[in-house]
């Protein structure tokens, strides 16, 4: 279980203040309005804002302490997930081994993981050859690579038109289905994830409502 | 909101463990360097044997400031006319050669400029030979304050034009179409539109250019002619150089440091305002572009602007390209070893310095120390208000005690031109460092990926193209810099420039100016490779 516990941060102007609680394999959707507060959570989950108070713990495991990608967990943000100059094989490869030397073993299972999520063959291919969704599926397929128990998601798909959207969202929880993962993602409609999310909270103004 | 507010507390924290010690190396070696020459300058000016008489000083002081105003107004004043011209003459047939010729009097090394205002201007010169036919003799006016008024109005004020050009294409087309719907009068477009775009552009251009000919060397060393136009900077060199006298010359140095670093400050602060504008890019019409009296005006101004800027060049290709044989010379292949032996190692220094330096204010930012970031980046800028023969002064002083400064004069050179290059390859390299990490930097750390192998997988791909871009342009630099190499240059260590000016000096007009074209070639190459690297890096994004 995800345990979100009085989370606060604290900016000049602005003050985020969350509780909430993901059960084990769930998927949690976030909504709310723009500028509401998703992204500092996911943030803060990740380990990118420090918050001043609270306490944060996966699996009965304090995270607060842990640097960013010690946290047993994967993030998938709004945009440049992918780095330009390394080809999808080599972006999958960096949640193998982040100096990216790679052994045959570890090469084939870059493969693979871009097979499953639709990609096969496009391996040799920087980002700047894909399409807005292909990258995002090589991010995907980092995620499945990595086996963090714990998945981020910020609103990956809101670049994309409806139609794909569904479509990666319907790949999404396969991937964690088959992973048994926990997922936090942030979403623009909930029409979006129905039939998927388990749970959907709204936050607005740094606050959780469980609707 | 929360994401703005997100970003000014800390600004994307992926950097915490990007290696903070390439930029402590860089600023360890330029604290070196710097502290070396002011213990040189202190220690030598603390002996006061012979420090120079105060009238000595101000006349001196006198001089070098009043040259600097009048060559600053006059390249304002040339500078505007022609921003003014080129702005309403959008279609004038001779504009890409005249913006060529802009670009090149900004590049072009100061000695090669001035041996072709020397075949211009000169005794034996075009302007001689043209007014004898004319019946009209001769005299000799060059060498003093005209020379040295013509060669910085030949280099400022092409810098001017294109500040000021800038500024006037910033102007948004709406302005435009505004005033023509009104009928503006070509005095009341130049009033209500030009006059204050231009107003707040003239502070910064004019301490940049004040501070330029202030510490102008190669100009006054070589068109000079005598003690009564000697600026600080020659008289800091000759008093060095001729007369050995350490103390005088440290005084001065450190006189001149001073006097710098306040007009940098000024400039640094007059700049800031003028930086805020974005040229728009579209050639709007300009209501004025109709009025007969400024046709005849703008073509004037861009005509006598080709003419005074073509020549020098013209000349520098016609004395050079018949003597081109005189390059196979053995002296002039050992000019074109030393150079490149100090060129390239000061490109590469300044380059890699620069994103050392980068990475450490980025880091240092994103540890919320911003006002450690801040005197990092203010100090790098601050190299631009150290004079390069005050720097070779001290540092010429300062190892005399140790060594012999001229056996250690490649590494003088080096490390003189690699400082006053580092602020320039940091304003390349800093931008590009700061996207990659707003960019990536959450990604890389949320991956794992620290240390070495973050600057080879991210850091190193993303920043290649800035970082080649600023090496070519501090190597070019290198390459024409005549200060600290004439200054620690000798018999054993002549580069191209200290080539050029000695035989400019030995009246071998011809075989300095085949000198000439070769080291305007090589440093042309490296700013056209910077500028084609530099288009590719925006093509790609």
């Amino acid at each position: 279980m995800l345990d979100i516990d009085r989370l606060t941060l604290r900016y000049p102007d602005w003050v985020g203040d969350y509780s909430l609680r993901v059960p084990e394999g769930a998927l949690a959707a976030l909504r709310g309005p723009s500028g509401g507060g998703k992204t500092t959570l996911l943030n803060a989950v990740a380990g990118f804002a420090t918050p001043v108070s609270g306490r944060l713990t996966f699996r009965g495991q304090d995270l607060l302490p842990l640097p960013p990608a010690a946290r047993p967990l994967s993030i998938l943000f709004q945009e440049h997930n992918l780095f330009p100059h390394l080809t999808a094989a080599e972006n999958v490869g960096l949640g193998l081994d982040p100096r990216l030397r790679l052994s045959t073993a570890q090469r084939a299972e870059a493969a693979a993981a871009l097979d499953a999520v639709g990609l096969g063959g496009l391996g040799p291919r920087r980002p700047g050859e894909l399409s807005g969704g292909q990258r995002q599926r090589v991010a995907l397929a980092r995620i499945l690579v990595r086996r963090r128990p714990l998945w981020l998601l910020d609103e990956p798909f809101g670049a994309l038109d409806p139609g794909l959207r569904c479509e990666m969202i319907g790949l999404v929880d396969a991937m964690r289905r088959e992973q048994r993962a926990t997922v936090v993602m942030s979403i623009h409609t909930p029409e979006e994830v129905a039939g998927v999310a388990d749970m959907t909270v709204t936050i607005e103004s740094g606050r959780v409502r469980t609707d | 909101m929360a994401r703005g507010a997100a970003l000014t507390i800390a600004p994307p924290a992926g950097h915490r463990r990007v290696l903070p010690w390439p930029g402590l190396l860089a600023l360890a070696v330029v604290v070196a360097v710097l502290g070396t020459a002011a213990a040189g300058l202190v220690a030598a000016a603390g002996h006061g044997a012979s420090l120079p008489r105060l009238d000595y000083v101000f006349g001196l002081l006198r001089f070098t400031a009043f040259q600097a105003a009048l060559s600053t107004v006059l390249s304002l004043l040339a500078g505007a006319l022609v921003a003014l011209a080129l702005a309403r003459r959008t279609r004038f047939p001779g504009r890409p050669l005249l913006t060529a010729v802009l670009n090149l009097a900004i590049v072009l090394p100061s000695i090669v400029v001035v041996l072709g205002i020397v075949a211009v201007f000169g005794r034996a010169g075009w302007l001689a030979e043209a007014l004898r036919a004319l019946g009209l003799g001769p005299r000799s006016w060059l060498y003093g304050l005209p020379g040295i008024l013509i060669a910085h109005v030949f280099f400022n004020a092409p810098l001017v034009a294109r500040i000021l050009g800038a500024a006037l294409a910033s102007v948004p087309a709406d302005e435009w179409r505004l005033a023509r719907h009104l009928g503006l009068p070509p005095a009341a477009v130049f009033r209500l539109i030009d006059l204050p775009v231009l107003a707040r552009e003239l502070p910064g251009a004019a301490a940049l250019v004040f501070l330029l000919c202030f510490t102008s060397f190669a100009a006054v060393l070589a068109l000079g002619g005598g003690p009564g136009t000697a600026t600080l900077e020659v008289a800091v060199y000759e008093a060095l150089r001729f007369e050995a006298d350490f103390g005088r010359a440290a005084v001065l140095a450190a006189i001149q440091i001073g006097v710098t670093g306040v007009l940098a400050a000024l400039a640094l602060g007059a700049g800031r305002r003028a930086a805020t504008t974005l040229p728009s890019g579209v050639a709007a019409v300009r209501p004025d572009a109709e009025s007969a009296t400024l046709r005849w005006l703008d073509r004037t101004v861009l005509l006598a602007a080709v003419l005074f800027l073509g020549s020098p060049v013209l000349a520098v290709l016609g004395k050079g390209l018949p003597e081109l044989a005189s390059l196979a010379r053995p002296a002039v292949g050992e000019a074109l070893r030393a150079s490149l032996v100090v060129a390239i190692p000061a490109g590469l220094l300044a380059s890699l310095g620069g994103l050392g330096l980068s990475l450490l204010t980025r880091t240092l930012d994103s540890a919320g120390r911003h006002g450690a970031a801040r005197l990092v980046r203010t100090g790098t800028l601050g190299a631009l208000a150290v004079p390069p023969i005050a720097l070779s002064a001290g540092l010429f002083v300062a190892l005399r005690p140790v060594a012999d400064p001229f056996a250690l004069g490649p590494a003088a050179i080096i490390a003189v031109n690699a400082l006053m290059t580092l602020p320039f390859a940091m304003r390349l390299v800093e931008p590009a460092v700061l996207r990659a990490g707003a960019r990536y930097g959450r990604l890389a750390e949320s991956l794992g990926v620290t240390g070495l192998a973050r600057l080879r997988l991210v850091e190193a791909p993303l920043v290649a193209q800035p970082l080649g871009v600023a090496f070519a342009i501090a190597a070019a630099f290198s390459l024409g810099d005549l200060g600290a190499a004439a200054f620690f240059g000798t018999g054993g260590f002549v580069t191209l420039p200290v080539l050029l000016y000695q035989r400019l000096g030995a009246y071998r007009t011809d075989e300095a100016a085949a000198v000439a074209l070769l080291l305007a070639t090589l440093v042309l190459a490296l700013f056209a490779l910077a500028a084609l690297a530099t288009r590719r890096h925006r093509e790609a994004g």
